[in-house]
């Protein structure tokens, strides 16, 4: 029998070429996946080490919050004075402080410069140069209160040398700086992308409004003093609220904080690469139960010679499992490339990565090919179950066999498989469980695919009717083929199916949060313009104070709000607490108080909480709970309000007062919201951009801008996501390209003969194409009905968090059919051409 | 009335041209050693408005003949005309025109398309074409082949006579200068053998269609106005208005 199977795949090689190249698409998107993400995160663990490797001990605040640890923790600055005390401590060779804050560059055009995510960091730069992470490549350290040294990468970029004057924007005014030196972070250019502004201890104190205090101190010991007993001296020298770590724990602690966000971009890519493999796995059960039907009558003369039924099984299991992994070796390989090929990518869109050599695990082969022949061996599991029932008799010309299987019981566990696809993703988006939304998902796809032969038939003979009309006896041709095997069809389909599903589910999703976050923005915002930084993320992000007033300076403004977030513990979870000055919220933010007081709970220091929050924590007009804030500790706080939830506010609200009384005197404005006199127009903009031209890092926006922007946000992602389906939607065309072509060798006797009867080649590519049309946009219409269905009951399932219409984007859900039609019938070219130069005379004489 | 008309004559072709004649032909596969001539160097003439038989042992190159004379398979050397169209001059799309204009084919397996009815199987060439049916022509054909009441069932749902008399029909439906016909009753029982051999007889005498039957079979033979026999591809000897008892002494004479 191993024979056999070997020469069949031998004698059909284009066939498992094609059945092969989707499970090798989707075990190249694992393989590049894991190897990209293991390579970057020893990348990065490598950079930390190397950065701290000197280090051996840091002196830092202990994490304020009970449930938080690790390099994103919120600290409490240090006092000053404890680095003397450092110092003295017998066993410490060096100790430097630091402080860190925002600092962002001006570039030499006037524009702020930004990091498209990145933080923009400003730090010190330390005196001793083994304890610093900044290495100096050229120039000098910061000498006095008017120098900088700055980034290579920054520099590189934006052209600036030792010497040149920067502008640097500040939580205070911005200031004008001398460059003495270009650093460094390690061994790269910068760190994956971020901007840094280093100054000397004492400037940095100032800028950052940290004056006699500090956020760590770095340690070097003497050398051959006993580390663990300088650590234990130093600790018993600390006051309670500051630790003694050491360099390996900060540095895990940075590596552990980056390699957490790549574990998410790892796990969102997996996702993406299981749902091509998922589609792979049809396109593999298509393929193989149209051979097992091709090979009736030589598996039962292998039957009639002697086969056993277990032998016939195992020959189509081998083969599955041959071209598994065949594939999975070249997705393997292919992955390799692809993960270079990203890096690469990523670097060119200016992330700056640090050197480091490509991982390649052991894990990722065992993943790759577990998975790749996995998915190959499971799809061929039925398919190889129905050649077992092929009887011996079937090896006889006048056998004419049943398609085995009862229909009945197909769509009855169809059904069943459907059903339970359903409550799993029921209950999984009530729970929320993301595994059982994702169980759910593939059962209703695997359930819909069962039942799909049901409608094949009908719904072929609808679709097939104006092609018939269209292109004469060519498009009837072509209906007739696609209903001819309703099983074939619905297989084949079924792949596009779940491509377009989840296309059509993450479109309807993206409209409903699309048309929710302008919805939102409006019920929550009354200013005309909204004022924000561009710097993105990380614990710098904001802008200088000083921008509230200029901005309140500018004559048609009525009324400014100035809001301040900043995490906070709440009944012992840690969350984003919201501050806005009451004097000017009536004017600027659309605060509905559903019970209790709105302004009034405000200016006497009450918090406010939306109606979500008080109905799962179970809280009322005047209940006390207990919150913890990192500078000031634990506390209690009434409740003087509870409103609708809004989407500028969140879900904690306090007055600008009581925050500051709370946060650091540092922690900047995350936004400004301005009313205007006569509302938003091009000169009032105008007017505003003029009174703010300090601040390059603003972005003022009116409300409609603003929610445009949200929306593109939206966009961007939905685009992307859109992108990483796109090769779900090509495996499945590989599919239809499959089994088009298996339709044309199987009916090369049929062709011939339509040709030799005065069929044109054109006639016989319209015909192939008619066929491709229909299965195309019967597998989109089916996919497109079920995807709207889930993305319906995903949107509503998140009416709390914040999507509070559900949006059913039909334009799009055209578009997409559309684009599908037109994709099969791209498919269909090559099976088409192939069919046109079919040799009449030996299409006939094959019998 | 359509059974007066002459096929081949509205498509200008004199009474003198025969339908189709062959040059010379041959065609050999494989090279040097290895080659075997199917055919070798063949002359031969299909008078217009005759029945005939090609006849020859198997290998005798008599099915090879018949596809390269209706432009299904390329001749090596020598020339094949239709009438007073030389095929070998002709590109795909020519052939193709041919084959769909002016030639009807029908062969041992019937060989209908099974997703069409038995009435779209029978107007296809006309389909294909673009054209329409002369419904007089098609109940005329019908009523004659007895298939009137079986128009709207597949393929697979017609006894083996009933689908050989369908692609008779359709054959016949653009009334073609010439029809090929390649064992067409091998496949069929003694009484439906002898129906369709009187059908095609009778459209030879009353319409004065053209006809080559290629077939082994001596009571077939026996239908057709003349006999050709082959051997080694060539033409060897010819019986006119044969019956079954010089068939089959002249076959025994081949050595059959």
């Amino acid at each position: 029998m191993w024979r056999i199977t070997i020469k069949g795949l031998m004698a059909h090689k284009l066939r498992m070429l094609l059945t092969a190249l989707a499970i090798v698409l989707g075990v190249t998107f694992v393989s590049g996946t894991l190897v990209l993400t293991d390579t970057l995160h020893n990348t990065f663990t490598g950079l930390f080490d190397k950065v701290y490797q000197h280090v051996d001990f840091e002196v830092r605040g202990t994490a304020a919050f009970s449930g938080e640890a690790g390099g994103n923790a919120v600290r409490k600055p240090i006092d000053e004075s404890l680095l003397p005390q450092v110092r003295a401590v017998p066993g410490v060779a060096v100790a430097d402080g630091s402080v860190g804050g925002y600092a962002q560059y001006v570039a030499k055009n006037g524009k702020a410069i930004t990091t498209g995510g990145a933080p923009t960091i400003g730090t010190t730069f330390g005196t001793d140069r083994q304890l610093s992470s900044l290495r100096l490549v050229e120039g000098t350290g910061p000498k006095s209160s008017t120098q900088v040294v700055m980034d290579e990468g920054t520099a590189k970029k934006y052209h600036f040398a030792v010497g040149d004057r920067v502008e640097i924007l500040l939580p205070g005014p911005t200031q004008t700086f001398t460059i003495s030196g270009i650093v460094r972070f390690g061994s790269a250019d910068n760190l994956a992308g971020a901007t840094i502004a280093a100054f000397d201890l004492a400037t940095a104190q100032r800028l950052f409004d940290e004056v006699g205090r500090l956020d760590t101190i770095e340690v070097l010991t003497t050398p051959g003093a006993d580390k663990a007993a300088v650590q234990r001296s130093i600790a018993a020298t600390l006051p309670s609220g500051v630790e003694v770590v050491t360099g390996q724990t900060v540095a895990n602690e940075a590596s552990g904080a980056i390699n957490q966000a790549l574990g998410f971009f790892s796990t969102a890519l997996l996702v993406f690469a299981f749902i091509s493999l998922f589609v792979g796995g049809f396109t593999i059960l298509n393929t193989f139960s149209i051979t097992v039907g091709q090979r009736t009558r030589e598996l039962a003369l292998l039957r009639i010679v002697g086969a056993s039924r277990r032998q016939v099984f195992r020959s189509v299991m081998l083969e599955a499992l041959l071209v598994g992994l065949a594939a999975s070796l070249v997705g393997l390989g292919l992955g390799v490339l692809t993960a270079m090929g990203l890096e690469a990518l990523l670097k060119a869109f200016g992330i700056t990565l640090p050197q480091g050599s490509l991982v390649f695990a052991p894990r990722t082969v065992v993943a790759c090919l577990a998975v790749g022949v996995g998915v190959t061996v499971v799809s061929a599991i039925s398919p190889a179950r129905r050649a077992v029932r092929i009887p011996p008799i079937a090896a006889l010309a006048s056998y004419r066999g049943g398609t085995g299987e009862s229909s009945r019981r197909r769509f009855a566990i169809g059904m069943i498989v459907g059903v339970l696809g359903m409550l799993s993703l029921g209950i999984g988006l009530s729970q929320p469980a993301i595994q059982l939304v994702g169980l759910g998902a593939v059962a209703i796809f695997v359930g819909v695919a069962m039942l799909a032969p049901l409608v094949a038939r009908p719904l072929s003979s609808i679709l097939g009717r104006p092609l018939a009309a269209a292109f004469g006896i060519s498009g009837k041709l072509g209906r007739e083929n696609s209903m001819r095997s309703p099983r074939r069809t619905a297989q084949t389909a079924s792949a596009l199916m779940v491509g377009l599903a989840l296309v059509s589910t993450i479109s309807v999703f993206g409209a409903s949060l699309s048309r929710s976050a302008t919805t939102s923005i409006t019920d929550a915002v009354s200013a005309d313009y909204l004022i924000t930084g561009s710097a993105a993320g990380g614990p710098a992000a904001g802008f200088s104070n000083a921008a509230t007033t200029s901005a309140s300076q500018i004559p048609a403004v009525t009324a400014v709000s100035s809001v301040y977030s900043g995490r906070f513990e709440f009944q012992r979870s840690i969350s984003s607490l919201t501050a806005i000055a009451p004097s000017a919220l009536s004017s600027t933010v659309r605060l509905r108080v559903d019970s209790g007081t709105g302004l009034p709970a405000l200016s006497s220091g009450q918090l406010l909480v939306d109606t979500t929050t008080a109905r799962n924590d179970h809280l009322r007009v005047g209940s006390r709970v207990k919150v913890t804030f990192a500078e000031t500790g634990p506390t209690t706080v009434t409740i003087g309000g509870i409103f609708t939830p809004n989407s500028l506010l969140g879900s904690y609200v306090v007055s600008e007062e009581y925050f500051h009384a709370h946060f650091a005197a540092n922690t900047l404005p995350i936004a400004i919201l301005l009313r205007t006199a006569g509302g938003a127009s091009p000169a009032t903009t105008a007017a505003i951009e003029r009174g703010l031209t300090d601040f390059p890092n603003l972005k003022v926006q009116t409300r409609a801008e603003f929610e445009k922007a949200q929306q593109a946000q939206v966009n961007q992602l939905l685009g992307l996501v859109y992108a990483l389906l796109g090769l779900a939607i090509v495996i499945a065309l590989i599919g239809i390209v499959n089994t088009l072509m298996l339709s044309v060798f199987e009916r090369t006797h049929e062709i011939g003969l339509l040709r030799a009867v005065g069929m044109r080649r054109r006639q016989v590519r319209a015909m192939i194409r008619s066929e491709a049309l229909i299965l195309a946009v019967f597998g989109a219409m089916i996919g497109i009905i079920v995807g709207t269905g889930l993305g319906i009951a995903l949107s509503d399932s998140l009416k709390d968090q914040g999507i509070t219409d559900v949006v059913v984007p039909f334009s799009s859900l055209v578009v997409f059919l559309v684009v599908a039609a037109l994709l099969g019938l791209a498919a269909a070219s090559w099976p088409a051409r192939r069919a046109a130069k079919l040799n009449v005379l030996s299409a006939i004489a094959t019998e | 009335m359509p059974v007066t008309q002459q096929p081949g004559t509205e498509l200008g072709a004199s009474p003198s041209t025969p339908a189709a004649r062959a040059i010379a032909l041959v065609k050999s596969y494989g090279t040097g050693d290895a080659e075997f001539r199917a055919l070798n160097g063949i002359d031969v003439e299909f008078a217009q408005g005759q029945f005939t038989a090609v006849m020859g042992p198997s290998g005798s190159g008599k099915s090879t003949l018949m596809h390269c004379m209706a432009g299904l398979d390329v001749p090596t050397s020598g020339r094949a005309f239709v009438g007073e169209l030389e095929i070998g001059t002709l590109d795909d799309a020519g052939l193709t025109q041919l084959r769909r204009d002016r030639i009807g084919f029908i062969f041992q397996s019937y060989n209908l398309v099974p997703t069409l009815t038995a009435r779209e199987n029978i107007t296809l060439p006309i389909d294909l074409a673009g054209a329409t049916v002369d419904e007089e022509w098609f109940d005329f054909l019908i009523g004659q082949l007895g298939i009137a009441d079986r128009l709207t069932h597949r393929p697979s749902e017609l006894s083996g006579g009933q689908q050989q008399r369908t692609a008779c029909a359709r054959a016949l439906i653009r009334r073609p200068e010439l029809i090929f016909a390649d064992e067409p009753t091998g496949n069929l029982d003694s009484n439906a053998s002898t129906e369709m051999l009187g059908f095609l007889r009778r459209s030879v005498t009353e319409f004065g269609q053209s006809i080559v039957m290629v077939t082994h079979d001596a009571h077939g033979a026996s239908f057709a106005d003349r006999v050709v026999f082959l051997a080694d591809g060539q033409l060897v000897d010819e019986i006119i208005a044969p019956t079954v008892d010089t068939v089959l002494e002249q076959m025994k004479q081949l050595g059959r």
